[in-house]
């Protein structure tokens, strides 16, 4: 497989409908990591994004032919890689499971700025997050991570401008409130 | 809520306004909640290599199972143990006593071929039966998905489904025409003035409900 | 990076048609064939509600296979495709009344069928507060619905599901319960005495705990 082959998405796309199926590596090497943050950061660990964005590169390829953009693959992956976050939130929810992370260390926070201190500080921010409403975390995250205006968070989520700027102060006033004993 | 930050902070955290912006007596805050959100893990990530190789493994898979879509009978589970359900006769069943026995798995539980799949298999007492089949939730209702096979022994059939783990309503259908409930099993009204059973399928073995 | 979101982002807004019209789409893909075109045109419009409103339509799709599979008269099979959609509805305020924000697919279809069992608002509530965090809603309410159709009644049934997640049980024994109770009344127990026998009571928790919401519930008599 080269993967520097030159086509498009969506000739790709098309090939693969045509019966190549074997093309469709290409497109899982252009675009597995593309996603890959957001997804960590949605799930909290890597184990559980791989899960999602394979699943969501298997169930792209089983609905290649609702794809009606093939120019647009990537877009209509996020959808999928997307509905797959929020569905193991749901999961999770059920199961009572909170999803596994690294280990940050649960001691009286020191004082002191060191690199320690700023490990376990990245790490109870991560805990705090994943404490937040999927919504809530999928603009914290778009806009904070991936650094996306809100009128393409917008346009990503399908939620107005308005209803998103309300969620992320929301999730401002609850990160600060779950980091209190670490300001 | 008690630690709501300002407004002028959060426009800040926003990106809308900067920390020379705000008044002086929001400063620190404003500093403290700039340190918060800094603290956030923004490194890119490179997902597992084996990843692809994962994924293309699979979509050979599928697209080799989609090119013999045959019925596939499936891989039996291995030392049933029998439960044995009461056995209610109602007297609408009077004419054909049936009897169904529901397989649960051995403990310790095996690991599922897919993580969320159990083998199921079903069981009916129809002697004098053609044909039996087994439609439900798990097929959408089609009664040719999943035909039973007469198991030797004086009228039994069976079949064995691979279901995912949850509940699902089904119901036996007998010589094409008449619809059985499990007749073991309460069930409810199906809405039709006929009743479904259910199977509860979960990891460790299925139950009827 | 940039310039992916920003791809992704006109993508992602060229695919998004409204969860209606998706509905739609489902239904007539998934009836083609299965069932008559009147059929087919009148849940879609049940569909696109429901979707609408944000509830699952595959119940909906199931419940108009089942039928049209079992050669029902299509009005009969549209009264009851209708009938789940409200009952569906009524299962998601109820289980949001018990603190369940958005209850997934799962619990709604739980609730419907339980409420179909003969099951109260108020009980399927109950039930879905007592089941989160560690027991799936979905599951309790299948139990609740079984018991019922039992004869047992229905707030005695969801008694003795609450006892039994108080005490831990495993959902697997949850599971059993019918089945137990089924074994007793095929010994000559009544379902009402049945549920007696298989009752743990509160496990002595007295006042504590749980025993707060229900403090008019009255002390089981053959608690241990």
């Amino acid at each position: 497989m080269d993967s520097r082959d030159a086509a498009t998405d969506g000739e790709i796309v098309r090939a693969v409908l045509a019966g190549d199926v074997e093309r469709y590596a290409v497109l899982v090497e252009r675009h597995r990591d593309r996603f890959a943050r957001y997804a960590v950061r949605m799930l909290g660990s890597h184990d559980a994004a791989e899960d999602a964005v394979q699943d969501a590169l298997v169930r792209a390829f089983d609905h290649l032919a609702d794809c009606r953009e093939p120019e647009k693959f990537a877009g209509w992956l996020f959808l999928i890689l997307r509905n797959r976050c929020f569905a193991e939130h749901r999961r999770n929810e059920r199961e009572a499971r909170m999803p596994e992370e690294a280990a940050g260390s649960v001691a009286a926070p020191d004082r002191s700025d060191g690199p320690a201190e700023r490990r376990e500080r990245a790490g109870a921010l991560q805990r705090a997050v994943l404490e937040l409403t999927p919504e809530q975390r999928e603009v914290l995250v778009l806009k904070h991570v991936e650094e996306l205006p809100y009128e393409e968070i917008a346009q990503i989520t399908g939620a107005t401008v308005a209803s998103l700027k309300m969620r992320m102060h929301r999730a401002y006033d609850r990160l600060r409130e779950l980091m209190k004993e670490h300001v | 809520m008690k630690n709501a930050y300002h407004d002028l902070v959060k426009r800040l955290l926003d990106g809308e306004l900067t920390l020379a912006d705000l008044p002086p007596e929001l400063r620190a805050e404003g500093e403290a909640a700039l340190q918060l959100l800094g603290a956030l893990d923004r490194t890119p990530v490179t997902l597992s290599p084996v990843l692809s190789s994962r994924v293309m493994g699979m979509v050979r898979e599928r697209s080799r199972s989609r090119a013999r879509r045959a019925l596939r009978w499936l891989v039996t589970p291995r030392e049933v143990r029998f439960r044995l359900r009461p056995w209610l006769v109602g007297p609408a069943l009077a004419a054909a006593a049936v009897l169904v026995l529901l397989v649960a798995r051995p403990q310790p539980p095996v690991p599922a071929p897919a993580g969320n799949i159990v083998f199921v298999r079903f069981m009916l007492h129809a002697p004098g039966a053609k044909s039996v089949a087994v439609a439900g939730t798990f097929n959408q209702w089609d009664q040719n998905a999943a035909p039973l096979i007469p198991a030797g022994t004086d009228g039994v059939w069976t079949t064995t489904l691979a279901l995912p783990v949850g509940q699902h309503q089904y119901a036996f259908v007998v010589d094409g025409r008449r619809w059985v409930a499990d007749p073991a099993a309460p069930g409810v009204d199906d809405g039709f003035g006929r009743r479904n059973s259910v199977v509860a399928v979960t990891r460790q073995g299925a139950r009827t409900l | 990076m940039r310039l992916f979101w920003l791809t992704a982002a006109i993508a992602v807004a060229a695919h998004l048609p409204t969860r209606s019209a998706l509905a739609a789409q489902d239904v007539a893909a998934r009836l083609e064939g299965r069932a008559p075109a009147t059929v087919v045109r009148a849940v879609q419009t049940i569909a696109q509600d429901a979707a609408a409103r944000g509830l699952p339509v595959e119940p909906l799709i199931q419940k108009t296979l089942e039928g049209s599979a079992k050669g029902v008269p299509p009005e009969r099979v549209v009264a009851a495709v209708r009938l789940l959609a409200a009952r569906l509805d009524e299962a998601r305020t109820a289980l949001q009344g018990a603190g369940i924000a958005t209850p997934g697919p799962e619990a709604l279809e739980g609730g419907a069928y339980a409420l179909s069992a003969g099951l109260s608002a108020d009980q399927v509530r109950d039930l879905g507060r007592v089941s989160r965090p560690l027991y799936d809603p979905a599951l309790t309410l299948h139990i609740a619905a079984t018991l019922t159709a039992l004869g047992v009644p229905a707030p005695r049934g969801v008694q003795l599901l609450r006892h039994m997640i108080q005490a831990g049980r495993t959902p697997n024994d949850l599971l059993d319960l019918p089945g137990e109770v089924q074994a007793s009344m095929a010994r000559g127990a009544s379902a009402a005495e049945a549920v007696e026998a298989l009752d743990i009571g509160d496990g002595g928790l007295g006042h504590q705990g749980h025993q707060g919401e229900e403090g008019r519930e009255r002390e089981h008599p053959h608690r241990p």
